[in-house]
């Protein structure tokens, strides 16, 4: 399934999670565009390299490295297939699913908001 | 005969001061309004200027009803016909605006709206009006014009009023917080509420039917204020006030916590 990753709407949509208190999940910049990236290569491997591209901004290489462990490997999202190199799971793609949802929730709940501000 | 007239000449004159009272105190509020909410918030000061302004010569028309005047009653019905079919205007631009956000797109598309009106009161003023009929408690014109009837039910009539129906569906399936709730349907119900009574006013032929319309008319006016600037005994009671509570700053909460 392919489709682009748009990482200023990622930081946004992670940032008004940060605001309702939810830091790590669906708030965390790295975790989303790391599940993202994941989801993207469904059936491919996962490297760094590609991760990379879109978490420079926001992490360094060791933080991935350690989330990948600590995070989605523990947890069982993605599989280490070789050194450096991740697909991710089935449950891994629930992940994914559920962080679409995070996304959609932000736009209906941004929507209705400028409404309201609009609302003399 | 005369105090059915009188009566109605004064629910007209109820409805005048009354929009023009909220038209006044909205406008002037518009410091507390954000840029955002400014174009909406002089929509409807337009808006409810306009039914001001249509019910000015209805009170004047009513009083010469009463006194036997049925030319001025024609003047005053014609001058009214034309605040009346321009009310779709505004109330077009403010769903548009506060749906979309875009300023000129709802501009345009109202804009339509001023030619629907333009053609209803270019076929109402050519094929002219039937009347007056005097009753008891009324004076009524019939519209000497399928096509301006048809005019003025689809295109003032129906297409603002699924607006209204649709935005209030749409503030009713999201979860918000109840004074959000009560603050954004109560408007729509209101504008609604003046909205199609006055349309039904404009084209009923029976005249208990048409002093009831506006006497639903003043309830929605006085609604409409009610939504904008509700008492704080009514906020109380519908639990709608934004914040009740003063901010406790005072002590630690891990102090609260532990029962300290």
């Amino acid at each position: 399934m392919a489709f682009e990753i748009d990482v200023e709407m990622e930081q946004k949509v992670a940032d008004f999670y940060q605001s309702l208190g939810i830091n790590q999940g669906p708030g965390d910049i790295q975790y989303r565009l790391i599940l993202l990236v994941l989801n993207k290569n469904e059936g491919k491997v996962t490297e760094f390299a590609d991760i990379r591209e879109y978490t420079d901004r926001f992490a360094d290489k060791g933080s991935i490295g350690s989330k990948m462990k600590t995070v989605f490997q523990l947890e069982g999202l993605v599989e280490k297939v070789k050194r450096g190199g991740y697909t991710i799971t089935d449950k891994g793609i629930i992940a994914a699913n559920f962080l679409k949802d995070t996304t959609d929730f932000y736009k209906k709940t941004k929507r209705m908001g400028d409404i309201i501000e609009r609302m003399p | 005969m005369t105090a059915g007239l009188i009566l109605n000449a004064t629910i007209c004159f109820a409805i005048t001061v009354s929009s023009f009272a909220f038209a006044w105190v909205l406008a002037s509020s518009e410091d507390k309004h954000n840029d955002k909410s400014k174009p909406a918030l002089w929509a409807l000061v337009i808006l409810w200027s306009l039914v001001a302004l249509t019910y000015l010569p209805t009170t004047i028309r009513m009083i010469a009803a009463a006194t036997d005047h049925p030319s001025l009653d024609l003047i005053m019905y014609n001058l009214a016909a034309v605040p009346f079919s321009m009310v779709t205007v505004p109330l077009i631009f403010f769903i548009l605006y506060v749906i979309t956000g875009d300023q000129k797109i709802s501009g345009y598309i109202s804009f339509l709206f001023i030619l629907f009106g333009a053609t209803y009161l270019a076929l109402l003023y050519s094929n002219g009006v039937i009347g007056p009929t005097i009753t008891g408690y009324s004076s009524m014109f019939s519209i000497n014009s399928d096509i301006a009837i048809n005019i003025y039910l689809v295109g003032l009539f129906v297409i603002p009023t699924a607006m209204i129906l649709g935005m209030m569906l749409l503030i009713f399936l999201q979860r918000m917080p109840r004074h959000l709730r009560y603050r954004t349907a109560l408007p729509l119900v209101a504008i609604s509420f003046v909205f199609d009574f006055m349309l039904t006013d404009m084209i009923t032929d029976i005249d208990v039917m048409q002093m009831a319309s506006r006497i639903f008319v003043l309830i929605g006016t006085v609604l409409a204020f009610l939504a904008y600037f509700p008492p704080s005994t009514l906020q109380r009671t519908l639990g709608i006030k934004a914040s009740q509570n003063e901010n406790y700053e005072e002590e630690d909460e891990e102090e609260d916590e532990n029962g300290l």
